[in-house]
């Protein structure tokens, strides 16, 4: 037995011995590794972001694309000492997460935004938000009333006057706000509400009364797509940007950005990046640079908040930006706060209501 | 077989079980010791787990699912696995290759596929239009059917495999002497096909079972509100960093499966001793 312990032992130091040369393999002074989106997204990213970065620095960006499962991949990074990203985007409800596992480094304004010139509410302290992204009602326009157009949650919880098949987000952020909004409760009073219990019913009674015309609840963004494009549903909340696929292949759809949830994502910096100096360079690169941003909206309409981003936009362009001052003004501002602290709850009495 | 010819021919298990302790039995006992020690020792994950219904309610539905996709992909499958094995043997092997097309599909698109086929505007429905049978679209698609279909599409040619080859294992001369002690026809598949092949379908049975219980994509894209398996909560667990409550879903699922194989073990030895010694035809 001991004579197959050697042997066992022998093969797991060899394996242990090649994946860790790969490793240093990749180690390189003027490179980085950047865990950003896949799909649309990162193709766009790297045309407008990685390219000239590495022109302007002389610092490579090397881009995986992670889909899914981010957290989880950076927490088993930095618990076992050996962090393969030097930067990351973090979505909204993630970015909480992160801070409270102590999974990013803290940002150095100093370096990022001397001037002091981004938003107060972009600056996190182990974060900077580089983009807006919203989760919208999407409504195709041809399958609406004669007439009529729907113009809020209200509307969408309205069966008798907007008869046909809806769809929501299989999960509880955004949707709960949104029952709210139908409820008539003010955009600016959602979170005070939802913390109290009685808050808490009302938004699941008025999901109650939804819940029999909701043909399904959607899991991910080109799901919600297919959804609206296959016309299996006519209304359905999705992120802004979709609404470009959809218009792209010849489908009458619209945006309603009232009572829309506006998110942020941010980039951050993973505890332990060998390239701390390197990683924090394309922060500021990314969140800063207008001219590139204003670029990039042209692909996909997710802006940041970089300073003079709508000067010289085409303003037709503009209005369809989450953070164009007219769109900003009828949407709420979803609370990552709320959420880190309430969703394990919530999330079960929503499984819960769900299985009910 | 001398014993020093036994020891050397184990050497040959060792890579498998090399495979199995260090990516299997190790990870499972690591997932076993995430459920109770949160550093320290603690029950604070399964209290929290067994003081909600949520969570005995998705493992009820998904063993209760994963059962019924078991039984249908066994039925259907076993009458297909009888008729390859009768063909001459090149043409078993062009029926196996056509079972096994499916597999090389990922189960992403395969699932998507369905959603084409029996969603509103999708092929059925607009036959079904076209042919004046229906007004308004049938709703098919996200409901919990949907999710039957297309797990048993996927599945089922697993469970044809594996009942094919246990028939093929069947010697076809004790279905004859069997005739000629007098046996009716259908007498000698029930007495003796049937119970020989038995084992054969409760291992496929078994495997889509087992495979089931870990589905979540499929059921999430065809099914409706309430087709939940443990997986997906145990995947949004995972994404938020509650490893120890993930892990702690984990194991409930695991002994779930665990007893209902046992059972259904029992149940096919059951079954299989009726049908040996069953009464008359």
């Amino acid at each position: 037995m001991t004579k197959i312990l050697r042997q066992v032992a022998k093969v797991a130091v060899a394996t242990l011995v090649v994946v860790g040369s790969a490793n240093l393999a990749l180690a390189d002074d003027k490179e980085i590794t950047f865990s950003g989106s896949g799909g649309v997204v990162g193709k766009v990213s790297k045309e407008v972001w990685f390219g000239p970065f590495e022109k302007a620095t002389g610092i490579k960006i090397n881009h995986v694309a992670a889909e899914a499962k981010r957290m989880p991949q950076l927490e088993a990074m930095v618990k076992s000492g050996n962090v393969l990203w030097d930067a990351m985007e973090v979505s909204a409800s993630d970015y909480p997460l992160g801070v409270k596992k102590g999974l990013y480094e803290a940002v150095d304004y100093s370096m990022v935004d001397p001037d002091n010139k981004l938003p107060a509410d972009t600056r996190e302290e182990f974060g900077v938000a580089y983009a807006a992204y919203s989760q919208v009602l999407i409504v195709r326009t041809d399958k609406l009333p004669d007439g009529k157009k729907m113009e809020s949650w209200a509307d969408f919880w309205d069966v008798e006057n907007f008869p046909g098949p809806r769809a929501l987000r299989g999960r509880a952020e955004d949707n709960l706000e949104f029952a709210l909004l139908a409820d008539g409760v003010p955009a600016d009073e959602i979170y005070k509400v939802l913390s109290t219990e009685d808050g808490l019913d009302r938004a699941f009674a008025k999901l109650d009364e939804i819940k029999p015309h909701i043909t399904t609840w959607w899991t991910s963004g080109a799901q919600s797509v297919q959804l609206l494009s296959d016309g299996e549903v006519y209304f359905c909340p999705s992120y802004n940007g979709r609404i470009t696929t959809l218009v792209s292949s010849g489908i009458p759809a619209e945006i309603v950005w009232n009572g829309g949830a506006m998110h942020k994502s941010y980039l951050a910096i993973p505890k332990g990046t060998k390239k701390l100096k390197e990683a924090t360079e394309y922060v500021k690169y990314r969140t800063t640079s207008a001219d590139r941003m204003r670029e990039y909206v042209t692909h996909l309409p997710y802006p940041g908040w970089a300073p003079g981003l709508f000067d010289g936009m085409d303003p037709k362009m503009a209005a369809g930006m989450p953070t164009y001052p007219q769109n900003q003004a009828v949407q709420f501002s979803a609370s990552a706060e709320f959420w880190a602290e309430n969703l394990d709850a919530i999330q079960e009495r929503w499984t819960e209501w769900l299985l009910q | 077989m001398s014993t020093k010819k036994k020891i050397r021919s184990t050497w040959l298990l060792w890579p498998a079980l090399f495979m199995l302790v260090a990516f299997f039995l190790i990870p499972t006992l690591d997932i076993l010791r995430a459920s109770v020690y949160d550093p320290e020792f603690t029950t604070k994950h399964f209290t929290k787990l067994f003081s909600s219904n949520v969570y005995l309610d998705v493992l009820w539905r998904t063993i209760r699912l994963s059962c019924i996709v078991a039984l249908i992909c066994a039925v259907i499958a076993y009458p297909i696995s009888y008729f390859i094995v009768q063909r001459p043997r090149k043409q078993q092997i062009f029926f196996l290759f056509l079972v096994f097309i499916p597999l090389w599909m990922s189960v992403l698109i395969r699932s998507y596929a369905w959603m084409v086929v029996l969603g509103r505007e999708g092929l059925i429905n607009a036959i079904l239009i076209g042919l004046g049978f229906t007004d308004a679209p049938v709703k098919m698609l996200f409901t919990t059917g949907a999710v039957y279909v297309a797990m048993v599409q996927i599945l089922l040619p697993i469970q044809i495999v594996t009942c094919y080859s246990a028939m093929t294992e069947i010697d076809l001369d004790l279905m004859r002497a069997a005739r000629i002690l007098g046996a009716k026809p259908w007498q000698a598949i029930r007495r003796v096909f049937l119970p020989l092949s038995l084992d054969g379908t409760v291992t496929g049975a078994i495997i889509v079972f087992m495979l089931s219980m870990g589905f979540f994509i499929t059921p999430a894209l065809v099914g409706g509100r309430k087709d939940i398996m443990m997986a997906n909560l145990i995947e949004f667990q995972v994404n938020q960093l509650n490893w120890g409550f993930a892990a702690a879903i984990s194991i409930v699922l695991l002994i779930g499966t665990v007893l209902c194989v046992i059972i259904i073990k029992r149940l096919s030895k059951i079954l299989t001793g009726r049908l040996v010694g069953g009464g008359n035809a």
